[in-house]
C-alpha cells in the first residue's frame, strides 16, 4: 500500500505543472512550520533539514550525475567537526561555519575524489561506503579535533557579529531553512548550466560525452566535490541546530537514510528534503509510538518499500514505454 | 620482537577469516550480480549464533552453531538471490539488502543485548602453546588452520573445478552459458547461497575472538568492502593479499599506533584504486 501511494505520487509529480505548484506550496509550509508544531516537533525538522541537506548531495552524485554514493555522511561529518573547531576556538559566527564547513568539505573530497572518482558504477558504490565508514572511524579515534566517541558540544551561533546567540528551535529551524534554501537555489542554476547538462549526459553515455571532446573526468571530480561541499554545509547546520556532533552523525546508516531520502520520492531537491522529513518523522515520531526503541525495523522497512516501489514503477515505465512494445 | 611477530599472527588469523566473507561477498557482486550489503549483517548473525549455542565452550554446542550457521547462510543467501531476481537494478539491490540488514541487526541486537558478548573455544581449543617463547591461544591458530583450507578449497573450487569453470563462466556470459543447457540462475542461487554460507560460518568461527558487539557488522562489512575494491572486484588473489593487509593493519598497526589505523585502511583503499587505473571510459553495468 505504501509503496504504491509512493510510486503514485512520484508520478503524479513527474508531470511539470504538479511539478512547479509544489516548490512554492512545500517552501511556504516549511517556512509556517514553527507557528504551527511544538519545539520538539520543530527541532526534528531542522534536523530533516539537515538530513535533506545530505540527501539533496546524494542525488547531485547518484541522480545527475549517475554515481551512486553510500558515503555522503562522511562530507557532513567533516563539515560538522569543521564548523564545531572554529565554534569552539574562533567565532560563533553561524554563517562563517557554514562557509568554512564547505570549503573544508570540498576540499577534503578533492582529495579523495582523485581517487574515488576514477570508478564507476557498482565500485564507486562500493568505494564510498568504505570511505564513509573509514571517516566514521577515524573520528571516534582522532580525540583530540573530534572528542572521539563522546563528541564535541559547542555555544549556540550566532548569525550577526556582536549579536545575542541564537537558542531558539523556531529561530534555529528557519536559519537552517535559509541555508537549505540558499544552497538549493545555488545548485538549481548550477543545474540548469551548460555543467549539469554535461552531467546528466556523462550519467546517460560518458563515452559519447568523451568523443564530443569533453573531458569527462573533470566534470566527474567537480561534481563529487560540489555534492561533498553541499553535505559539508549540511554539517555547520547540524552543529548550528543541535550544538553538538559524533562520530555516528556522519556515519553509514546516516549516509544510507540520505540516499533512502533522495531516491523516495520524486527524485528532485524538493523531494529529496520531503523524503527526509517523511525519514525522520518515521524514526522520531511514528517509530517510538509503534515500536519503542526499535526504529531501525521500521527504517529498513522503508528501504524494502522504497525498492519495491521503485522497480514497480520501473516495470509500470517499460510496460508504458511503446519502443519496448511493452515487454521488459 | 617476538611479540610483534605474534600480533601479526593475529592479524593472519583475522585477515584469513576476512578473506572468507569478502570471497563471498565479491563472488556475490561478480557472478550474481547482487549488491550484498546485508553481509556484515550475516557473519553478525554466526556470532549470535555461537554466542546462543556455545557460549561457554562446548564441543556439541559449537558443532550445531556451525551446522546451524550454514544452513542459515545458505537459506539466507538463497532467499536473497530470490526475491533480488525481481530487482535488477544495483542501486534498489543496495537498498533491499541495506533494510534487510538493519532489520536482522536490530533482532540479533534484541537477542544479545547490546554488549559486546564473550565466547569461549571449544574445550581442547581453549588452551595456549609455547610459540617463540610466548604463550599464544590454540584456537587462533585453529582458525588460522580452517580459514586457509576454507580459503584454498574456494580457490581451487573456482580457478580448477568444472562447477568453478560454470561459476566464471556465467560471470563473463551468461547468455552464453544457458546455450549450454545450465540455468544461470541456478548458479546465481548457488553463488549467493555459498556466499551467504561463508559470512555465517566465519561469524561463528570468529566468535571466539570477535564475540557479537554492537557495530560488528558495519565493521566486518567496511573490511570486506575495502578487500575487494583493494584487490581488485572479481580478483580472488588480489582480495586474498588485500585481506592479509587489512588483517595487519586491523592488528599490529591497531596496537602500535592506534589512531593509524583507519587512516592507513583508507590509503590501502585509494593506492588499490589508484593502482588499478580504471579508466574512465570503462563504465560499469549499473544504472
Amino acid at each position: 500500500m505504501i509503496t504504491l501511494t509512493i510510486a503514485g505520487v512520484a508520478a503524479a509529480a513527474r508531470t511539470t505543472a504538479a511539478r512547479r505548484a509544489s516548490l512554492p506550496l512545500a517552501v511556504a509550509a516549511a517556512i509556517a512550520a514553527p507557528w504551527v508544531l511544538d519545539a520538539y516537533t520543530i527541532s526534528l525538522g531542522s534536523y530533516a533539514i539537515v538530513l535533506g541537506l545530505v540527501a539533496v548531495s546524494a542525488l547531485l552524485l547518484t541522480d545527475v550525475a549517475g554515481l551512486p554514493t553510500l558515503g555522503q555522511g562522511a562530507y557532513l561529518a567533516i563539515g560538522g567537526y569543521t564548523a564545531a573547531t572554529l565554534s569552539r576556538t574562533v567565532t560563533s559566527n553561524g554563517p562563517l561555519q557554514l562557509l568554512a564547513a564547505t570549503a573544508a568539505a570540498a576540499t577534503a573530497a578533492a582529495a579523495v575524489g582523485v581517487f574515488a572518482t576514477r570508478t564507476r558504477g557498482t565500485t564507486f558504490l562500493l568505494t564510498t561506503v568504505a570511505v564513509g565508514v573509514l571517516t566514521q572511524a577515524v573520528a571516534s579515534r582522532a580525540t583530540s579535533i573530534t572528542g572521539g566517541d563522546a563528541g564535541r558540544s559547542v555555544d549556540p551561533i550566532t548569525i550577526w557579529p556582536a549579536t545575542a546567540p541564537v537558542t531558539r528551535h523556531g529561530y534555529l529551524y528557519l536559519y537552517a531553512l535559509a541555508c537549505a534554501l540558499a544552497v538549493g537555489g545555488a545548485l538549481a542554476l548550477l543545474l540548469r548550466s551548460r555543467f549539469g547538462l554535461t552531467l546528466r549526459g556523462i550519467a546517460a553515455a560518458e563515452a559519447r560525452v568523451q568523443a564530443n571532446g569533453v573531458a569527462t573526468g573533470r566534470y566527474v571530480l567537480l561534481v563529487y566535490v560540489i555534492a561533498a561541499a553541499v553535505a559539508g554545509a549540511a554539517g555547520a547546520v547540524l552543529i548550528a541546530v543541535r550544538h553538538t556532533i559524533g562520530p555516528s552523525d556522519g556515519g553509514f546508516i546516516v549516509s544510507a537514510l540520505a540516499l533512502l531520502a533522495a531516491l523516495v520520492t520524486t527524485r528532485t531537491m524538493t523531494g529529496a528534503m520531503l523524503g527526509a522529513a517523511v525519514i525522520v518523522a518515521v524514526r522520531d515520531l511514528v517509530a517510538p509510538a509503534l515500536l519503542a526503541g526499535h526504529a531501525n525495523i521500521l527504517l529498513g522497512a522503508l528501504f524494502l518499500a522504497a525498492a519495491a516501489g521503485r522497480s514497480i514503477a520501473r516495470r509500470a515505465r517499460l510496460a508504458a514505454d511503446p519502443s519496448t512494445g511493452g515487454f521488459p | 620482537m617476538a611479540g610483534d611477530l605474534i600480533v601479526a599472527l593475529d592479524g593472519v588469523a583475522f585477515g584469513l577469516l576476512l578473506y572468507c566473507v569478502a570471497a563471498g561477498l565479491s563472488l556475490s557482486l561478480g557472478v550474481a550480480g547482487v549488491f550484498q550489503l546485508s553481509h556484515g549483517a550475516l557473519y553478525l548473525a554466526g556470532a549470535c549464533l555461537a554466542w546462543w549455542f556455545a557460549a561457554q565452550g562446548t564441543w556439541l554446542g559449537f558443532v550445531v552453531a556451525l551446522l546451524v550457521g550454514l544452513a542459515t547462510g545458505a537459506a539466507a543467501g538463497g532467499g536473497l538471490a530470490e526475491l533480488l531476481r525481481h530487482v535488477p537494478d544495483h542501486l534498489d539491490q543496495a537498498l533491499v539488502t541495506i533494510g534487510a540488514g538493519l532489520i536482522l541487526v536490530e533482532v540479533l541486537t534484541s537477542g544479545y543485548g547490546a554488549q559486546a558478548r564473550t565466547v569461549l573455544p571449544p574445550p581442547g581449543l581453549d588452551g595456549a602453546v609455547t610459540l617463540l617463547g610466548r604463550a599464544y591461544p590454540v584456537y587462533r591458530l585453529t582458525i588460522i588452520a580452517v580459514a586457509a583450507v576454507l580459503s584454498a578449497a574456494l580457490h581451487l573450487t573456482v580457478e580448477r573445478s568444472r562447477p568453478g569453470v560454470l561459476v566464471r563462466a556465467v560471470a563473463a556470459d551468461p547468455r552464453h552459458v544457458a546455450t549450454l543447457g545450465v540455468e544461470p540462475r541456478r548458479v546465481h542461487l548457488a553463488v549467493m547461497m555459498a556466499g551467504g554460507a561463508l559470512a555465517v560460518f566465519a561469524g561463528v568461527l570468529g566468535a571466539p575472538i570477535l564475540g557479537p558487539a554492537p557495530g560488528l557488522d558495519t565493521t566486518v562489512l567496511t573490511l570486506s568492502l575495502i578487500i575487494i575494491v583493494a584487490g581488485g572486484l572479481g580478483s580472488m588473489r588480489g582480495a586474498l593479499l588485500a585481506a592479509l593487509i587489512v588483517g595487519q593493519v586491523h592488528t599490529s598497526v591497531a596496537v602500535a599506533w592506534p589512531t593509524a589505523a583507519p587512516f592507513l585502511l583508507a590509503a590501502l583503499l585509494l593506492v588499490g584504486l589508484a593502482w588499478r587505473t580504471h579508466h574512465h571510459l570503462i563504465t560499469a553495468r549499473v544504472a
